[in-house]
């Protein structure tokens, strides 16, 4: 790998940009990553930026159990990000369906169902330092020699 | 010409270098004080089922058979962390944060017992209940297809031409009865109440 790759790499890998989308969850994990921007956990110092357009984006947070209106949706809003690009399962919802998981409810998770997951942060709701740990450990495996891997 | 000039000297300030490659904080610690995940304290299962009972979110515990015992199986893609399993257990098998602290500090504990109803429209005085339960079976070896006994200690009989209960509180909530019932007459309902451990033993 060439020098210059290697320096394109690192700044590329301090320069993450994130979207995220609710498809039917409660709150409770949208407000974590809201604390994530708060100054407490301060997200831009690790260089994650959080978007809400998805053609910026080179993560996608998914939060919430799927629900019917999302199902398309979901995968077109994946559709548009360029590559590279990974998707962060936030919650147990979108892993599980968690406590919607039930007979007669109308959610259809988990969101691998709709598009490829990267990597799962469960609880309900995960703590903002995990998010953050989780965004920070799949960032190098999005850039890692981008350049190199292209036909 | 002037405008490169100032952004190779804006970008090679070392302090916007350090800026951006290296954080202020590490991704902060969890403090001691936060609930995550039951984890295992060491103490023996003695498979009471309490957690799965009281757990609100679905498949998130199972008590588990190992080798030398039972075990309680936390599934995090499921569980919410509401630490109620904690709580339940009497034995202190699970812990999480300060949950097992706070309730031996206060003094609190979950209170449960079984409920039984038998809905007398439905019933049609088979004895079937009376007759499958493990627990009067074993009090009153006598109960035959019946299912009326002379014994008082039986939890439920057919007497008068009615089921009655006699003794709720020896119900292990196994629910044979319920299965057994060709009515669905029969509910057994697990209660649960917050107590302090004073009033528990009232
Ligand atoms: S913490 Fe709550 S949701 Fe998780 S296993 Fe225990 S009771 Fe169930
Ligand atoms: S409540 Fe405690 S002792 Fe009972 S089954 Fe669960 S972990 Fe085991
Ligand atoms: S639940 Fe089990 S122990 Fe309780 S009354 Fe029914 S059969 Fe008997
Ligand atoms: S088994 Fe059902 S129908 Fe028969 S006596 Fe019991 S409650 Fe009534």
């Amino acid at each position: 790998m060439s020098i210059l790759q290697k320096i394109k790499n690192t700044v590329r890998s301090r320069s993450i940009h994130v979207a995220y989308v609710d498809v039917g969850s409660c709150n409770g994990c949208d407000i974590e990553v809201l604390a994530c921007l708060a100054p407490r956990y301060d997200i831009e110092q690790y260089g994650i930026y959080v978007h809400n357009n998805p053609r910026e984006a080179d993560v996608l947070l998914v939060i919430g159990s799927v629900t019917p209106q999302w199902v398309d949706k979901l995968r077109e809003i994946w559709d548009k990000i360029p590559d590279p690009k990974v998707a962060v399962a936030i919650g147990n919802c979108p892993i599980s369906g968690c406590v919607y998981a039930r007979r007669g409810t109308l959610t259809s998770p988990p969101a691998e169902k709709y598009i490829p997951i990267a990597a799962q942060v469960p609880g309900c709701p995960p703590r903002p330092t995990e998010i953050l740990n989780a965004i920070l450990s799949v960032a190098p495996l999005i850039f890692k020699d981008y350049e190199e891997k292209q036909p | 010409m002037r405008s490169i000039i100032y952004y190779l000297r804006e970008f090679l300030r070392p302090e916007w270098i350090r800026k951006f490659f290296f954080a202020k904080t590490a991704p902060l610690e969890t403090p001691s004080y936060f609930k995550g995940y039951p984890t295992l304290t060491g103490n023996e299962c003695t498979a009471c089922l309490s957690c799965m009972m009281i757990c609100p979110a679905p498949k998130a515990i199972a008590v588990l058979r190992t080798r030398d015992g039972w075990e309680p199986e936390i599934y995090p893609g499921h569980c919410i962390r509401c630490g109620l399993c904690v709580e339940a257990c009497p034995e202190g098998v699970l812990s999480s944060g300060r949950i097992l602290d706070v309730t031996r500090r206060d003094g609190t504990a979950f209170w449960s017992w079984y409920h039984l109803q038998v809905d007398d429209n439905l019933c049609m005085r088979c004895g079937n209940c009376c007759v499958s339960c493990p627990v009067n079976r074993e009090i009153d070896p006598q109960l035959a297809g019946s299912g009326t006994s002379s014994s008082d200690e039986v939890i439920m009989r057919v007497e008068g031409g009615r089921v009655r209960i006699l003794h709720e509180e020896k119900c292990t909530g196994c629910k044979t009865c319920e299965t057994q019932c060709p009515n669905r007459a029969i509910r057994v309902a697990r209660m649960v109440e917050g107590v302090q451990i004073g009033e528990a033993e009232v």
